[in-house]
């Protein structure tokens, strides 16, 4: 059975997720096999797309909500949680 | 398979992605694509498609095409920090755009003035396998830059 996990989260890196957070976001996003989103008021972003992430325009302080499911949807959502909440520059 | 063909967004000289000092975009973490040192002042659109992002501070977009395709242009390194300053958006966030179309219009002195390197990648962050690519020199608009197949 699929596996749907959610979580808030506030933004971390200085410039928000912009090129280099979210290349390093993306980068990791798409290790794991489960469908991971970014939302961030009405807009949702694919995960696993860099460009998807940045339209999202998320900036540091913002609460974006994380949506992972899938089989290795804990896992995913572990590592991403503090991937988005540290300073990735 | 299709072969699609995207342009140069600047006049300018290529210059390998590995040799980019800035890991983000050397170690291909954006995506695979080339840099250009830039010889003119407008960035136009590489290829016609809708222009997602266009980051506040103009210092960079990205076009996504149906089919899959994301095209990202950054207007040098570490630009987010200037603000805007040596940018001036020629294009709207989200509107359609064509091969060619100026996006922003950029003053090589106040970038470099304010410390920052104007080398800028091209890179494609969604589908598609770089099949070819430009040297030498190119004219924005006009000469292919790289060849995705998809």
């Amino acid at each position: 059975m699929e596996n749907t996990v959610e979580r808030t989260v506030v933004v971390g890196s200085k410039s928000g997720l912009h090129a280099r957070p979210a290349a390093i976001f993306v980068q990791n996003a798409k290790s794991f096999q489960s469908q991971i989103t970014l939302g961030k008021n009405e807009r949702t972003a694919n995960g696993k797309s860099i460009l998807s992430v940045l339209a999202l325009g998320a900036e540091k302080g913002d609460q974006v909500v994380l949506t992972i499911s899938g089989g290795d949807a804990e896992t995913a959502l572990t590592k991403l949680v503090r991937l988005l909440e540290g300073d990735l520059g | 398979m299709a072969h699609i063909h995207i342009l140069a967004p600047l006049d300018g000289t290529v210059v390998e992605l590995e040799k980019v000092p800035d890991e983000v975009f050397a170690l291909k973490m954006a995506g695979d694509g080339v840099a250009i040192d830039p010889s003119g002042n407008v960035a136009v659109a590489p290829v016609a498609g809708q222009l997602v992002k266009l980051f506040r501070g103009g210092h960079a977009f990205g076009i996504t095409v149906e089919g899959g395709i994301e095209l990202i242009v950054h207007l040098g390194l570490d630009t987010i920090e200037l603000e805007g300053e040596g940018f001036e958006k020629l294009a709207v966030e989200g509107q359609a755009v064509k091969a060619g179309e100026p996006i922003v219009r950029f003053d090589r002195a106040t970038i470099e003035a304010a410390g920052k390197v104007i080398l800028s990648p091209v890179v494609s962050a969604g589908d598609g396998t770089i099949v070819q690519r430009a040297s030498g020199t190119v004219q924005a608009g006009r000469d292919v830059l790289f060849t995705l197949e998809i």
